[in-house]
């Protein structure tokens, strides 16, 4: 069975974002970039779905955007996938879910992937859209959120989280789409034998005009801060008298007491 | 001319930081309290190949190069000085001189087992009267048959105390100084190898310093080392590959107080403002991180040369003196930016002062790099 794993590189959580020239993206300037973290329990899962099957299968890494995302590609290819797909794309933080879901769709619809792992969302634009619109563009079956995954005879098993904690449980035939969630696994560290192995292992780069067909749906059209909030107020005195201020500003500034 | 880590380099270094800031990090404090790392770490580095980054992999190694151990060491100790002596000493001082001096019996033999850290290498060359004087060595060998028979005593013995391979100095002529010298590989796990003690240090307190007696320890002829007579050589041109070991050692130390020190200089706050707003520490972060950028830039070059083959005997001398020299300087200046707290063992920064003194003194003080670069610029 061939399997497909999408992953995106994105900043840094920790970085400083500032706006980019035209102010409707980060500036892409200065920041350190890793991979996607809901990407990498989707490459661990994948890789043990690989393993299980042993080499009647194959497993492809793929992603989106500028020579550095190369470097997740590798980072996966050393976790165990056995080829890369770089899909080059300068712009690609130009382009709506839409858009990168059609291009995903276009490669994966000639190739017959079993089954697809993708995170449940990245970390920067956290839209949450690709994977499933990857699943609705090639009608497969599709389950989010994932926190447990199990594979035997066609049919994936996973455990899902819902809202309050409470997981349940669902079954699909493949072929089949699954985005995965944080806790998913315990992703592997990339070993430097491995890492080593990777740089022999190959990755097809392929010019994104060849695969994107869609205009956007959704444009962004500005990237901001949130506006400072004003400087908090500081009360000072005996604890009754504090008592007595921040009773009088609960009920002039809120509805809470009246 | 390129300055930037490739991307395959990146990898790794992005890779190898994971590990450290999951598996090391939390416990370096430990380490250090307890005068040990734990087994289960030393496995954990085996497993992540940290223990034969450079060596091919027929003989068990990873397969990268030399800047990749620079690399791992470097940001192993960031985190744990100890840790990152473990695996300088290991890879430089034992499995190097096998790789690189070693017939291809004795590298089959050997090396497989000291890259996957089944086995933990050491370099037995000092003495109480030999060091970087290593004609002193008083450590004798003589051949009995198909063996050699060792008598004597090594100290400061990094990584000693693992019991593992050791790459031993002795002479068989002490009139000959260094040209009696030779090198044998030692299984230290053998009748006539005892402990004598493991010493008590300032600083990397996680790594093994042990004293041993040698009684007739007796060697297989096979286990000699390159020609007799040679040892002399054989241990100049460990240590100079050695010297991007510790060198990285020192940067990592380093830069693991400098980022902690910057962070602080912006949450502290004095005189209504983060003490980084004041000049004086401005200053002392400017001097810190230009010393530091300045060691790697040396240790990387020194890597680069060793993997290129070509001469690094200088610049290895140079970028051990570099890094040394600013790991005890930022990590010096890091306790004053931290103040009080910086004293105070709950904090890092006094166990980095601590392991950063050691690297301006081991494989070879920081004045015989001296004597190295400048015989190299007068000869």
């Amino acid at each position: 069975m061939k399997l497909l794993v999408c992953i995106k590189q994105v900043p840094d959580m920790e970085s400083r974002f500032k706006p980019n020239s035209a102010g409707t993206w980060y500036s892409d300037s200065d920041l350190a970039w890793r991979m996607n973290e809901y990407d990498e329990y989707a490459v661990e899962q994948a890789v043990r779905l690989r393993e299980q099957l042993g080499d009647s299968s194959e497993l492809t890494v793929l992603s989106i955007g500028p020579d550095r995302v190369v470097e997740s590609i590798k980072k996966s290819l050393a976790m165990g996938c056995d080829r890369g797909v770089h899909i080059q794309d300068p712009a690609i933080h130009e382009k709506d879910p839409w858009q990168v879901a059609g291009i995903i769709a276009a490669y994966a619809k000639e190739q017959g992937f079993g089954l697809i792992f993708t995170g449940m969302q990245s970390q920067d634009r956290g839209s949450a859209q690709v994977g499933v619109t990857v699943a609705e563009l090639l009608q497969y079956a599709c389950a989010t959120t994932l926190v447990g995954f199990a594979f035997d005879n066609g049919v994936v098993t996973a455990k899902r989280e819902l809202e309050g904690g409470i997981k349940g449980v669902v079954k699909l035939p493949i072929p089949a789409l699954v985005t995965c969630q944080l806790g998913l696994n315990v992703p592997r560290y990339p070993t430097l034998p491995n890492i080593m192995k990777a740089k022999k292992k190959e990755i097809t780069p392929i010019a994104v005009a060849d695969l994107l067909k869609e205009a956007p749906l959704v444009q962004t059209t500005s990237f901001h801060p949130p506006t400072k909030k004003g400087a908090g107020i500081v009360l000072e005195g005996d604890v009754n008298g504090l008592v007595e201020k921040v009773i009088g500003i609960i009920k002039e500034k809120t509805a809470v007491l009246r | 001319m390129d300055f930037e880590l490739s991307q395959d380099h990146k990898v790794l270094q992005a890779a190898v930081r994971d590990f450290v800031e999951k598996e090391i990090k939390p416990i370096a404090m430990k380490i250090d309290e307890d005068h040990a790392i734990p087994d289960d770490l030393v496995g954990k580095m085996a497993e992540m190949g940290f223990m034969g980054s450079y060596f091919p992999e027929e003989y068990g190694g990873a397969g990268l190069d030399v800047l990749s151990y620079a690399i791992v060491v470097e940001e192993v100790s960031k985190a744990c000085g100890s840790s990152g002596v473990l695996i300088s000493a290991h890879t430089s001082l034992a499995n190097n001189p096998i790789y690189a001096f070693g017939t291809e019996e004795q590298k089959k033999k050997w090396l497989p087992d000291l890259n996957t850290g089944e086995k933990i290498g050491c370099f037995l060359l000092t003495e109480p009267n030999a060091g970087s004087d290593a004609g002193g060595t008083a450590t004798m060998y003589k051949r009995e048959g198909d063996e050699f028979v060792i008598n004597g005593g090594k100290i400061f013995i990094t990584n000693g105390g693992y019991l593992g391979t050791g790459i031993l100095f002795a002479s068989y002529d002490r009139s000959l100084k260094h040209k009696g010298i030779s090198a044998f590989i030692v299984d230290l796990a053998s009748p006539g190898v005892t402990i004598l003690k493991n010493e008590k240090k300032m600083g990397i307190r996680g790594s093994y310093t042990t004293a041993f007696a040698f009684d007739d320890l007796r060697v297989p002829v096979e286990n000699l080392l390159g020609q007799e007579g040679k040892g002399f050589n054989i241990a100049m041109e460990t240590l100079n590959g050695g010297r991007i070991g510790i060198a990285s050692q020192g940067l990592g130390i380093a830069e693991g107080a400098f980022e902690r020190a910057l962070a602080y200089s912006k949450e502290r706050k004095q005189f209504g403002q983060s003490i980084c707003e004041f000049q004086a520490i401005q200053f002392k972060l400017a001097d810190m991180y230009s010393r530091i950028e300045t060691s790697k830039l040396m240790i990387y070059k020194a890597a680069w040369l060793k993997d290129n083959k070509k001469n690094y005997t200088m610049e290895s001398a140079m970028c051990k003196m570099l890094a040394s020299e600013a790991a005890t300087y930022v990590t010096k200046e890091a306790m004053q930016i931290f103040g009080g707290y910086g004293y105070i063992c709950d904090y890092e920064i006094e166990r980095m002062y601590r392991d950063a003194k050691i690297t301006e003194i081991y494989e070879g003080t920081n004045e015989v790099q001296r004597v190295v670069i400048s015989k190299m610029l007068l000869s």
